[in-house]
């Protein structure tokens, strides 16, 4: 081994330590042995090939080192950072929706939200309720001839018309419309019995009742026990409910009660 | 299928009015349905004091607007209040007797009619059964204020919100009924006030807090804007109490409520934009499907904007005379007491799966059953509008070809133009009655043989 590394350095004109070493470093990077490295390097032609050989073989290291491709990667790397930039701000976006909703949540007094909720209450009951329900009555109480009188049997006639529901299709209170006022009243704003006032009725569906005592045929106490205990008998063509199941009394308190349904209400 | 009559959380307490609600509703479809035949048909079925106009009239009213506000506002209480707050209830066996109790009047009430009719109480009358309504309302308002106050959550959810404005609503409602009557123009003012916080405000408000919760966490998206909820709330609580009065225009009224009632009603416009607004842009958000009945929620918004429109609409000066004491008043009310039904549907198919670990099986039974329902409530809303219209045009009419409306005869010529619309409301009825049959039978069969899955344990730290 030792000819040849002397061999070999005669060749190349090199001390010998350093070939001895620089064929060790060829033969681990070549992963041959140092004999052989040494043997190419003797043979003259070998050993230029093997020099040639080793700048290709180290080559593709530098290409890789300097060819865009490594460049490419880093752009890309580069891009892809910014894509991922891009990518994180959809994230960043829904932090800052987080935010919004922590924003959100911030700590509502529940005693403000209920004090609200109870002033808004009082007022709507006050101004809605109370004051014009007493000014109603203030006005009325200052007018002349501002109640209206009813006797026992009347009331009695109204408690039943009541039970009956019969404010659910008949008003006491003819509609606004200026031809329907010619006809009928509208209610002055009168004193009166409760069970009266709530007979007045809130939706029309049938005619209005607020004067049916001053005309034909609901003037008549007999037409009206007729109609009232079978309404068929008089009219198949309207629906009306038949009270033939009410007692003598009660029938007769109602017809009390509609025949005095007339101007005295006015 | 496992209930406790003594529930010991919301969680029990929920399912057990899961169950009430559609018993409740079947109830209110059945009288609904008597009462609309025995308008129609008086002349060829049977009558006596049970069966007659007037007397199912008066049930179905306290069925609709008692029993169905009621259990609505039980169910929706016991599971998004708790859910809301973000703990669980304070006072838990006392909010259940209430709630109970609540229900519990509401069909008193009904009983009370139907056995003793001529003790039977009206509308301004102060009775022990109103009283005893107040009573429990009352303490639902106290129960309700003190877990606002120990709520968890840092912010107050709007369905606890909405809940708690019906419950406040509800109570002043009460309150008004027991008011003397001394003038005529005092029923008109009792009769407008309770119209407009018990029905208005209160059936409005159960229906925002459902819907309010369920275009949000079943559809995992998040409220668009609290601002908009905001302005829902508070607009709508000061405005819809005063809508009532102006169908009484040119009545004994003072002049200026009917004022502001005209110019308030309109003014809804504002929160009706903010609540639609929110709730398209909230559902836009949506991540999951959810509920399978979301249609049937969409439907209920559509039905509650129709409705708030009319209320607009109806606010016109030329207009209110002619619809004012007409069926036209009562459209509102349907249209509020629909969104509600259908929103309280919705809600009652997306917590069977969660409080009972049944899955809902979305078959043909479920498709006719939101059909049912969604066409029922248009043609009501449709058909009552028409006949408030035209029965308004033709008392006019009447009036003006000399032949009065306020006569017999003259009323034949009404009867003549609008008894058509009267039987499409039988026939509307029949079909809600039958939708509410299949729902009974639908959430029947979804509890005891619908597919397992998860149950929610609605467990909360109250630490």
């Amino acid at each position: 081994m030792s000819d040849l590394v002397n061999k070999v350095a005669e060749i190349l004109n090199a001390p010998v330590d350093l070939v001895q070493r620089s064929a060790e470093a060829r033969a681990a990077a070549s992963g041959i042995s140092v004999d052989d490295v040494l043997s190419s390097w003797a043979g003259g032609e070998s050993v230029a090939a093997s020099a040639e050989t080793a700048p290709e073989k180290e080559a593709p290291v530098q290409e890789v080192v300097e060819e865009a491709p490594v460049e490419e990667v880093i752009e890309e790397t580069v891009e892809d950072t910014t894509t991922e930039v891009v990518e994180v701000a959809e994230p960043q976006e829904v932090v800052e929706e987080v935010v919004e909703e922590i924003v959100e949540l911030k700590n509502e007094s529940a005693l403000s939200f209920i004090s609200g909720v109870l002033l808004v209450g009082l007022f709507t009951f006050l101004f809605a309720f109370v004051i014009p329900k007493n000014q109603a009555t203030d006005i009325v109480s200052d007018s002349l001839n501002n109640s209206v009188s009813a006797s026992n049997e009347v009331i009695k006639g109204a408690e039943v018309y009541a039970e009956l529901n019969c404010q659910s299709c008949h008003t006491q209170n003819v509609r606004t419309l200026i031809p329907d006022t010619q006809n009928g009243k509208i209610l002055k704003n009168k004193f009166a019995n409760e069970t009266l006032i709530n007979n007045v009725g809130n939706i029309r569906l049938g005619p209005d009742l607020s004067t049916s005592a001053t005309r034909e045929p609901t003037n008549n106490s007999q037409w009206l026990t007729r109609y009232l205990s079978d309404s068929t008998s008089v009219n198949r063509d309207i629906p009306h409910p038949s009270y033939g199941f009410l007692d003598d009394d009660d029938l007769e308190y109602l017809i009390t009660y509609l025949l005095s349904l007339g101007e005295s209400n006015e | 299928m496992k209930i406790k009559l003594f529930p010991k959380n919301e969680q029990e307490l929920s399912k057990l009015f899961v169950l009430i609600f559609p018993l409740t509703l079947l109830l209110s479809l059945t009288i609904s349905f008597l009462k609309n035949a025995y308008f129609t048909f008086a002349n060829l079925l049977p009558n006596n004091s049970v069966f007659n106009y007037g007397f199912l009239d008066r049930l179905d009213t306290q069925a609709a607007l008692g029993l169905v506000f009621g259990a609505s506002l039980c169910l929706s209480f016991s599971y998004l209040f708790s859910k809301s707050l973000g703990r669980s209830m304070v006072l838990f066996p006392i909010v259940f007797l209430t709630l109970l109790g609540v229900v519990g009047t509401e069909f008193l009430d009904i009983l009370v009619n139907f056995f003793f009719q001529n003790t039977a109480y009206d509308l301004g009358n102060s009775s022990l059964l109103i009283l005893l309504k107040i009573l429990v309302v009352f303490g639902l308002f106290g129960l309700a204020s003190i877990n606002l106050l120990a709520k968890k959550e840092a912010s107050i959810f709007a369905s606890a919100q909405f809940l708690y404005g019906a419950v406040v609503f509800y109570l002043i409602s009460l309150f008004i009924v027991r008011a003397e009557l001394n003038v005529f123009s005092d029923i008109f003012l009792v009769n407008s006030l309770y119209t407009g916080t018990h029905i208005y405000v209160g059936v409005a408000f159960i229906y925002m807090a459902i819907v309010h919760f369920l275009m949000t966490r079943p559809l995992q998206a998040v409220l668009f804007n609290k601002t908009l909820s905001s302005i829902t709330f508070w607009g709508f609580l000061f405005l819809l109490p005063w809508t009532n009065f102006k169908y009484y225009y040119g009545s004994v009224l003072p002049n200026w409520i009917e004022n502001i009632s005209i110019y308030l009603s309109m003014s809804l416009v504002v929160p009706l934009l903010a609540f639609l607004v929110n709730y398209i842009k909230t559902i836009q958000s949506k991540e999951v499907d959810g509920v399978g009945s979301l249609n049937l929620l969409n439907f209920s918004v559509i039905l509650f904007s129709i409705t708030t429109i009319f209320h607009m609409i109806s606010s016109f000066e030329n207009l209110l005379p002619i619809l004012g004491i007409t069926n036209f008043v009562n459209v509102i009310t349907y249209g509020l007491i629909g969104s509600l039904v259908l929103a309280t549907i919705s809600l009652s198919y997306y917590l069977i799966p969660k409080l009972y670990g049944r899955e809902v099986n979305y078959s043909r039974l479920e498709d006719i059953i939101f059909f049912g329902f969604k066409i029922s409530y248009l043609l009501l809303l449709i058909n009552n509008t028409v006949l408030g219209v035209n029965s308004g045009y033709s008392w006019n009419a009447g009036a003006n070809a000399g032949n009065p409306t306020i006569y017999g005869e003259g009323y034949g010529i009404v009867w003549s133009l609008i008894s058509i619309n009267f039987s499409v409301n039988t026939f509307i009825s029949l079909l809600l009655l039958g939708s509410g049959f299949l729902y009974l039978i639908s959430v029947l069969r979804a509890v005891s043989s619908g597919s397992i899955t998860t149950v929610e344990e609605m467990v909360y730290s109250n630490e």
